[in-house]
């Protein structure tokens, strides 16, 4: 029914115009395929492109590698996975096919490396601990060799790596590697400087070589008369000279290393060489004993007790040290019936001479002629009590113008040097002899005489009275002073062993240190054992203590 | 082979007519009049097996749905996923998983599990069991409610297989070593089992059969009215 | 659109009749020249276009890793195959043959056997053996579970993201797109339709045979 009001739509309405697509034309729906496809074409043309290289690498073990899991990382950034582990075609060993980035592809030469990182205890404490929790991975360093290669061997063993970094490499020999091992650090002015990069027994088996590198700029300290000494754990040493406590830090305590330092006293030296030769000496003290060429035999014959004096013991001259102990005997004298007790010491008169600033010819005759002369001179050996806590004695070398003449027998290979009593044997002596003249004393006569005296007993008085002032006025300050020596030595002694001596509170400084890490320590691991996903979630705040 | 015979389906119904509904294709084919116990009457459009009711739909699936029964218990009791922590082992079954979402703040996930995991399963073995019931005793009462019943355990089937992907997923992912690693557990295998067996059990389900039953009736009323 | 029906143009509101349209025709307004109406060139055009969609972002997402995890400095990826392997390598292997039969050969199966029937269908073409490859489409049809995954690679997602660093890949988003268009296509398409042109197509060579 048509309505009044619209017209009618037959004959006025227009037809809206009808157009036909091309058989080809499509909806706009096709863009969806279309963009799909393409994404997924540019996905897999970029896939293709990104296709890294193919390694193959030989280990001894697979242990810790799985395929599609193991990563290779090339300084700590991820470069690849293994993809294959297969046992080896010839001989034993594993054969893995390692799939990595392009952009390493420049780095797979001749001399580039591949290890397996897995948790190792070494000399430089314990590494790859990370690989606890993540597994194992293949380390990779890139040699420098033009030549490219796609199979490789792998190391056993990580090398230490110094690839890039500035710095030398020095070459130290030992009798034996000690607690040394690849990586133990090396220490300059208790700083780590560097560490041990390998090691090797020397081809001939009578010693070991160690490989040191120190990084720059601290390489420029090592001059060719720097000392390198085994700086491991905690030296302890009691001696005439007292008790030292020395240690380089607490972790070379735990872990061993290596210490150096530059000859003291001397002018700046020259820098050592890249692979130049050093000795390791077990401590410092012996690294900066002047080791110098002319070490020089002497005899001292003593008639008194060496109780306390043992071999090592040093040698001083007016408290200087020249030398020491290397031998303690005992001979019978048969003409003149009597024990003597010969003590061989070894003296460095470098240094004696070097203090003196004296030049002195090389030639042993001239060197001998020099002694003589000083032993004519009144040079004599004595045993002196070095420590009043330990007791121990040395020897010391002193002039002693009241010294009995001797003759020296230059013939001798041994030169003797003679020798005077001890202090306190001197007193011994004395006082034995004081009691024999007492002995002789006839008692009798004297009361005799005495009260023979008695009668000038007026006549005495009065020279007694002045007798008894002078006492007062000189004998006893000197008393008074010898009373005080002896109490400031008391008091010299009662430093030492007080409660705030610096050898006691370095001890227990150190100690406190040791039981502050264990209690902290403690605290971890006992968290540890009650919240183990800690590891992965981290403390939730709940849980901090 | 059973013989429907007209005047066991209620007028109105295509099967009254003899006329068969291809369940593949849709097209509406007259069945033959005698069907022959060695030949299978087929669609004459797509040659898909046609039938005027599913074939044993009752018996295939109340067998169907008893097996998920059965099957659900240890889907519940059995651990789904086991979690290894440096050394320590946990098991999590489905309430577990659910409840661990719950606890650590997320509930719209937790609600998620719960019910696409735990309800939905249950309520399909309900659903499918009231169905079932009903056709057996030939209730009429509010098929229509029934009928959208069914269309919903239909639709919904498939999404209690949400808690195989989650524990197939994680045991693919977390692998980290000793510290930490998770696997599935043997209830995953009973929960698939469950979900596939109640798929197949809403798809051998007829729901004509409801219908069946109540235009019967009536048509039995008609026929023979009471007075 | 059987019949011409009277409608107002949307951007000029003129009075006009729409034609009936034909295959692959246009409505346009008179005066203005806005698009009145379609029909589409043929009825599974935008389905077949959804199927294509679908099969490349789906290859795509099994490419790529769908989450990737990492902690304490391991990185562990999982693609649907390699969640599969997962399984397989922890005895799993019914899980496994589940989670490869839902996520992977049934979506697959749906998007290859329509591609291989739809594309001969848009140029008017039959395919052979059709009717029963149509069938097994429709019979694997609800076995396909790209949505369920989706939702359980979500969850997955937040479950991990507690204990470690989540991240999502290329293959989550791939996998996300595909089931919005293998929805869309499901939604675009009419299986009665195409059932009547399977029918009317081979009617026709069956006429063709007999002349």
């Amino acid at each position: 029914m048509t309505e009044p009001n619209t017209p009618d739509p037959d004959s006025t309405l227009p037809t809206a115009t009808t157009r036909r697509r091309g058989r080809w034309s499509l909806s706009i729906v096709w863009l969806i395929p279309l963009i799909a496809i393409v994404v997924g074409g540019w996905l897999a043309v970029r896939n293709i492109m990104n296709q890294g290289p193919t390694v193959t690498i030989q280990f001894r073990t697979a242990e810790g590698l799985q395929a599609d899991e193991t990563r290779i990382k090339f300084r700590d950034v991820d470069v690849g996975v293994i993809k294959s582990i297969r046992l080896a075609e010839n001989g034993p060993g594993v054969t893995v096919t390692a799939e990595l980035n392009k952009q390493v592809e420049p780095m797979l030469v001749d001399d580039t490396k591949f290890w397996v990182v897995k948790p190792r205890i070494a000399g430089s404490g314990v590494s790859g601990l990370s690989t606890l929790l993540s597994g194992a991975y293949v380390g990779m360093e890139a040699g420098k060799s033009q030549q490219s290669r796609s199979d490789f061997t792998g190391l056993e063993v990580p090398p230490v790596l110094t690839e890039g970094l500035p710095g030398r490499t020095f070459v130290l020999k030992a009798e034996d590697l000690g607690s040394i091992d690849y990586g133990s650090p090396v220490y300059y002015r208790r700083i780590a400087v560097g560490e041990v990069v390998a090691y090797r027994l020397d081809p001939d088996g009578s010693g070991v070589s160690i490989e040191v590198f120190v990084r720059a700029p601290y390489d420029k300290y090592v001059t060719e008369s720097a000392r390198f000494w085994e700086a491991s754990g905690i030296d302890f040493s009691m001696d005439a000279t007292g008790v030292k406590v020395n240690t380089q830090s607490l972790a070379s305590v735990v872990l061993g290393g290596i210490a150096f330092a530059p000859l003291e006293g001397e002018a700046v030296g020259k820098e050592a060489q890249s692979m130049a030769s050093f000795r390791l000496y077990g401590d410092r003290n012996s690294a900066f004993k002047r080791y110098d060429n002319r070490v020089e035999y002497f005899e001292l014959l003593f008639r008194e007790s060496v109780h306390g004096l043992t071999v090592g013991a040093p040698v001083e001259f007016r408290g200087i040290p020249i030398g020491e102990v290397t031998d303690i005997g005992l001979d019978y004298d048969r003409e003149a019936r009597r024990l003597n007790i010969p003590v061989t010491v070894r003296l460095y008169p470098e240094r004696l001479t070097s203090r003196l600033r004296s030049t002195v010819g090389n030639s042993t005759a001239e060197r001998q002629h020099e002694f003589v002369r000083m032993i004519e001179a009144g040079l004599r050996g004595q045993l002196r009590m070095g420590s009043l806590i330990t007791g121990q004695l040395y020897v010391a070398l002193d002039f002693f113008p009241n010294a009995p003449r001797t003759k020296i027998d230059p013939t001798q290979t041994v030169v003797q040097i003679p020798t005077v009593q001890g202090d306190l044997q001197e007193l011994q002596t004395s006082l034995s002899s004081i009691a024999r003249k007492l002995d002789q004393i006839p008692f009798q006569d004297i009361v005799n005489d005495l009260r023979r005296a008695i009668n000038s007993l007026d006549g005495t008085l009065k020279s007694a009275d002045s007798t008894l002032r002078s006492v007062n006025s000189d004998v006893l300050p000197a008393i008074k002073g010898a009373v005080e020596d002896a109490r400031k030595t008391l008091d010299h002694a009662n430093v030492l062993l007080s409660q705030d001596a610096p050898t006691q509170t370095e001890l227990r400084d150190t100690l406190r240190e040791v039981s502050r890490s264990a209690a902290s320590l403690r605290t971890l691991t006992d968290y540890l054992d009650r919240h183990p996903e800690a590891l992965i979630r981290g403390r939730q705040p709940e849980d901090k203590p | 082979m059973t013989t429907w015979r007209k005047n066991t389906f209620p007028p109105g119904s295509a099967a009254a007519q003899g006329l068969a509904s291809c369940h593949a294709c849709g097209l509406l084919a007259r069945m033959p009049e005698q069907t022959h116990d060695s030949h299978d009457t087929v669609c004459p459009r797509c040659d898909a097996p046609l039938h005027l009711r599913k074939p044993n739909s009752i018996a295939r699936t109340w067998a169907l749905v008893i097996t998920a029964c059965i099957l659900y218990v240890p889907a519940n009791v059995l651990p789904v996923m086991q979690t290894t922590t440096l050394g320590a082992t946990q098991n999590d079954t489905i309430l577990s998983g659910a409840a661990y979402l719950w606890n650590t703040g997320s509930w719209d996930l937790a609600i998620i599990v719960f019910i696409a995991s735990i309800v939905v399963p249950m309520a399909k073995l309900i659903a499918l069991i009231t169905l079932l019931l009903s056709v057996q005793r030939r209730s009429q009462h509010q098929i229509q409610q029934r009928t959208r019943l069914y269309r919903l355990v239909e639709i919904v089937g498939k999404w209690s297989m949400l808690d195989i992907y989650v524990a197939a997923l994680l045991a693919t992912l977390v692998h980290f070593g000793s510290l930490l690693t998770i696997r599935t557990g043997p209830g995953a295998i009973a929960f698939g089992a469950v979900v596939v067996v109640t798929m197949f059990a809403a798809k051998s389900f007829d729901p004509r059969l409801m219908w069946d039953a109540i235009e019967t009736q009536n048509h039995d009323r008609a026929e023979h009215p009471r007075s | 659109m059987t019949q011409p029906t009277l409608v107002a143009c949307h951007d000029c509101d003129l009075l006009q009749r729409r034609p009936v349209l034909e295959a692959g025709q246009q409505a346009r307004c008179v005066r203005c020249g806005a698009r009145l109406g379609r029909h589409p060139y043929s009825p599974v055009d935008h389905t077949l276009a959804y199927v294509l969609g679908a099969l490349t972002t789906f290859i795509i997402g099994n490419c790529y890793p769908v989450v990737s995890l990492e902690s304490s400095g391991i990185m562990t990826h999982a693609t649907l195959l390699g969640a599969v392997r997962a399984l397989h390598a922890d005895n799993m292997d019914a899980v496994g043959a589940l989670v490869l039969f839902t996520g992977f050969i049934a979506p697959l199966t749906i998007l290859l056997s329509l591609t291989y029937l739809l594309l001969p269908l848009e140029l008017g073409r039959l395919a052979p053996g059709f009717a029963h490859l149509f069938r097994l489409f429709i019979s694997v049809s609800p076995w396909a579970m790209v949505e369920v995954m989706m939702l359980g690679v979500v969850v997955s997602f937040v479950k991990l993201a507690h204990m470690a660093t989540a991240i999502s890949g290329i293959g989550l988003w791939s996998f996300g797109i595909t089931m919005l268009l293998m929805a869309a296509m499901s939604a675009s398409m009419d299986q009665a339709d195409i059932w009547r042109r399977f029918e009317a197509l081979r009617h026709g060579r069956l006429r063709e045979a007999r002349a």
